[in-house]
């Protein structure tokens, strides 16, 4: 047997299939149910929301509506800032910027002052020209100003309000805030404002308001000019064209606000009937007289701000707010000192003389009224008898005028430049014959007003011009004579306000040497004894401002008036 | 060359950290610095998810493309220059057309990434860009030749703070 192999085929046959995965190459469509058991607990934790929630609120500002930029660009060729005397000396820059007033109740209104650049930026630069820099002082004053829709600046004379409104006024012309403009001063000042506009406004466009009852008119109702500059008598005499429809002022100043501290007075009653935003009055004698002259003037700055019959001791209160006042103590510490000094003088023979005779005659007569005497009499006695104590009627005598030139001689000599006030044009006239060696001119009631620019223009640049003679009404508010040296007071006025107004042209801003001012003075006679009763005011007149001052009268009242002479008999209400 | 018959504009732009998230300050002016418009944002607090999945961009992304770009696309004045004192804002030039620089006063070590447009001088502080947007140099020079050159370019952000002070002391900000 040997081995027997079979062999058998066996057919072995693979199939191999291929299934797709239906998770990688299908949609798994998935039912509402299905999902939303997906997006719940445990298979999904939330995590917090992936959207980005933001919104954004946003104000734009007003802009300017006169072209300035021709009158910058001119400005810009013409002008730099200057580092004269004038100019506080460079320092690094602070910031000094207009805030909100509590009165601005918007968020838009609130947000356009408290995004304002500061304002030392501003006049440093190329866009606001300045002729020179801004005190610090100034720029708190213009940051005070210009939020406001009510103020007063009552700061010392001297210490440049009207630079510092200007300045102010310009920027809120800038800023769009103001359209049109109205300066209200008194009628001296009209060309001492167009001035002092050229100079630290360049750019802003303006006009005076005067002329004839045609120019007048087109002034008012025509003229698109952006600001006009109109005086206190022409605004009284055009009531009528004040209260038309489109007379509207986004802004109104008064310059010299005292005017208006008579309430019942036309020019008071006209001034306040016009349409305004905001009120701003400028004055440094706020109250001149008594306490109702300040809210006399509230009345135009913010009627009802004050309640009827506010007690003069709650005047702070209410308006404390709207003041900003600093005396030249308070603001420059580098100015030059003023020196007051009473040149205590005796009479001359004849001057004597002639004064005791007429004021033993003129109180025999004032007895002799009895009970018909009433202050205009003792009035009339007081002015005799000063105007003695200047020139002696008889002889033309006068110890002033000796006096005067003494001093006059030494002044001249040394090149210097002196203003001499009196109450009065007759003994000014005088004095101009008198002095006329010396180089002088005159500037009171009796000079044309077009003749007044080019006699403050010699005074200050012709160097054989010495002496200017000024009466207290006409040279004592706005003018800036800061290159004289010397004050006289050749007679005394009645209300220290008003002497301290006359000073002041000389110590302001810009002086640069020390001020003498010499007040004659002569003794035993009624000069003397109103200066007693002057000097004692003035001695509460830092007080008048006081936060919890009681304001002080500050001219003589009819007591004191009759109080000068030994008059038994007085009307009862003065008693 | 930029257009020198209209006026010019600045765009300032920063962005506050506080406990409630960032908020976002944006203060057109003209070139001495007078304010034009004012733009404010709502409050953006980032969720945890925010912060992981944005990681380190989330800052640049927060400032400069969410608050940064909301401010300027939302103002209705257009600025030729737009200036920040937030580095990450400098994300927000990706996102507009207009150059946008970082102003420090500070001399930080500046990266590689950012390219010095004007150094710090008395009032003006030093100036960069980002180096992508290098390109911007000469357009951002020009525009910096016609500022005031009394305008210092960091003053406005703190007008910014005090007028956000102001708008929050009124509610403005938690709205939204």
């Amino acid at each position: 047997m040997g081995d027997d192999i079979w062999v058998e085929n066996i057919d072995i046959q693979w199939s191999v299939e291929t299934l797709s995965l239906a998770a990688f190459d299908l949609r798994w469509p998935l039912s509402v149910r299905e999902a939303r058991l997906l997006q719940e607990a445990p298979w999904v934790r939330p995590g917090g929301r992936f959207h980005w929630g933001i919104s954004t609120e946003g104000w734009r500002f007003p802009t300017v509506t006169f072209d300035a930029r021709g009158a910058a660009d001119e400005a810009q060729a013409h002008k730099t800032v200057s580092d004269d005397a004038t100019a506080p000396p460079a320092r690094p820059l602070r910031r000094t910027r207009p805030m909100p007033a509590p009165e601005t109740v918007l968020l838009k209104d609130r947000l356009l002052y408290l995004l304002q650049p500061p304002l030392e930026n501003l006049f440093a630069g190329r866009q606001v020209r300045v002729p020179c820099r801004p005190f610090p002082y100034q720029l708190q004053g213009i940051a005070f100003l210009m939020p406001r829709h009510a103020a007063l600046l009552a700061d010392e004379m001297g210490l440049g309000k009207t630079v510092q409104t200007i300045l102010s006024l310009r920027l809120l012309f800038h800023a769009g805030l103001v359209h049109r403009a109205l300066i209200i001063c008194p009628k001296p000042l009209v060309l001492n404002w167009c001035r002092e506009l050229q100079s630290w406004a360049s750019d802003l466009p303006f006009e005076v308001i005067s002329g004839d009852t045609e120019a007048r008119r087109r002034g008012w109702l025509v003229s698109n000019c952006p600001l006009k500059v109109v005086n206190y008598e022409v605004v009284t005499r055009d009531a009528a064209l004040v209260e038309a429809d489109q007379v509207q002022f986004d802004i109104v100043i008064l310059d010299e606000a005292q005017r208006i501290k008579n309430r019942d007075s036309k020019t008071a009653q006209v001034v306040r009937s016009i349409r305004r935003s905001r009120s701003w009055a400028l004055t440094g004698t706020p109250i001149e007289n008594s306490p109702d002259d300040l809210v006399n003037i509230f009345a135009f700055i913010d009627p009802g701000r004050i309640p009827p019959d506010t007690p003069t001791k709650l005047l702070p209160r209410y308006t404390s707010d709207a003041i900003l006042r600093r005396t030249k103590d308070d603001v420059l510490d580098d100015m030059p000192p003023k020196i007051v000094k009473d040149a205590l003088l005796e009479l001359t023979h004849a001057q004597r003389d002639s004064y005791e005779m007429a004021e033993k005659e003129g109180v025999i007569r004032l007895n002799e009224l009895g009970d018909t005497i009433t202050v205009q009499h003792v009035f009339e006695l007081v002015m005799r008898l000063k105007q003695i104590c200047n020139f002696d009627p008889a002889t033309g005598e006068s110890a002033k005028l000796e006096r005067l030139v003494a001093d006059l001689e030494e002044i001249v000599a040394s090149g210097r430049k002196a203003i001499v006030f009196s109450q009065w044009i007759q003994p000014l006239e005088r004095l101009a014959r008198e002095l006329a060696a010396f180089g002088v001119v005159e500037f009171h009631g009796k000079i044309p007003s077009s003749e007044r620019p080019g006699i403050l223009e010699r005074f200050q640049n012709d160097p054989t011009i010495h002496v200017i003679l000024m009466s207290y009404g006409t040279g004592s508010v706005g003018l800036n004579l800061q290159f004289a040296n010397y004050v006289f007071l050749f007679d005394r006025w009645w209300n220290p306000a008003v002497e301290d107004q006359a000073i002041n042209r000389a110590h302001r801003i810009g002086q640069r040497e020390p001020v003498i001012v010499t007040r004659f003075v002569t003794q035993g006679t009624i000069e003397n004894r109103i200066a007693e009763v002057l000097d004692t005011k003035r001695q509460l007149f830092d007080e008048v401002l006081a936060q919890n001052g009681v304001p002080p009268r500050l001219g003589l009242n009819e007591e004191e008036i009759f109080g000068l002479f030994d008059i038994p008999n007085r009307p009862k209400r003065a008693a | 060359m930029l257009q020198t018959s209209k006026p010019l504009h600045l765009g300032f732009l920063t962005v506050l950290h506080e406990s409630s998230g960032y908020l976002g300050g944006y203060l057109v002016t003209n070139t001495w610095g007078r304010p034009v418009e004012f733009r404010l944002t709502t409050t953006v607090q980032p969720n945890r998810v925010q912060q992981v999945l944005y990681g380190p961009t989330l800052l640049s992304f927060v400032q400069g493309e969410l608050i940064g770009k909301i401010l300027v696309e939302k103002s209705a004045t257009p600025v030729d220059l737009i200036v920040t004192e937030r580095l990450p804002v400098l994300e927000l030039r990706r996102h507009v057309s207009v150059p946008v620089v970082w102003a420090t006063r500070e001399q930080p070590p500046i990266p590689e990434s950012y390219c010095l447009v004007a150094a710090a001088e008395s009032l003006r502080p030093a100036l960069y860009l980002s180096s992508r947007q290098r390109d911007d140099l000469e357009r951002v020079r020009e525009v910096l030749a016609q500022v005031d050159e009394t305008f210092d370019l960091l003053e406005p952000f703190g007008r910014i703070r005090e007028a956000i002070a102001e708008a929050r002391k009124q509610g403005v900000t938690a709205r939204g």
